[in-house]
């Protein structure tokens, strides 16, 4: 049964990470892309990452998953903000110097 | 702890193997330099994910750990390249 719910958990976040990646690579801006990579990170290893812990079912290792899963979850969006920040500096300073 | 057959594996990492095929081909591509960590953080996801069906593989608990450690480092790299990006004249 164990084994029934990890394969299903781990199939859905392979394939929401499947479908972001085409995302990435059919979206036509940099936001849109944006957009399509959060879900990889954010609802694609969420699941693998409980699938790992059902798995296992060990307390070190759902001590790991909590971790991992607090540590994405504080740390994509900082990211993000980051990318999208230094696009917009980069953008403006191209039209500047044109 | 019963094991999960190969079969059932195949396809998980039959579809992580074309997404990261598809980020690397976005890094390659990738007009601005923007997409290309956008791309790279991707690829960073799909490694992880790798790491996580390869410990299932394998039955090793102790794989967990290195994508504690790529989580850090792929945020750590993002953040650094985009600052580089934003003070650069």
């Amino acid at each position: 049964m164990t084994t029934l719910i990890t394969t299903i958990f781990f199939f859905f976040g392979a394939f929401f990470i499947l479908v972001s990646a085409i995302g990435l690579v059919r979206f036509p801006d940099l936001y849109a892309r944006m957009h399509a990579v959060t879900k990889a990170t954010s609802f694609g290893l969420l699941l693998l990452i409980i699938g790992t812990a059902i798995f296992f079912n060990t307390g070190a290792v759902w001590i790991k998953a909590l971790l991992v899963a607090v540590f994405i979850y504080l740390t994509a969006p900082l990211a993000s903000h980051s990318i999208a920040q230094s696009d917009k500096k980069w953008e403006k300073e191209e039209s500047e110097g044109n | 702890m019963e094991t999960i057959s190969n079969i059932a594996l195949l396809p998980i990492f039959g579809m992580l193997l074309l997404a990261f095929l598809l980020a690397f081909f976005r890094m390659l591509k990738g007009p601005e330099i923007t997409d290309r960590i956008v791309a790279m953080d991707m690829i960073a996801s799909v490694t992880m994910a790798f790491i996580l069906s390869y410990s299932i593989l394998v039955n090793k608990a102790i794989y967990f750990d290195i994508v504690i450690v790529i989580s850090l480092i792929s945020f750590i790299g993002t953040v650094a390249v985009s600052t580089y990006l934003k003070q650069k004249k």
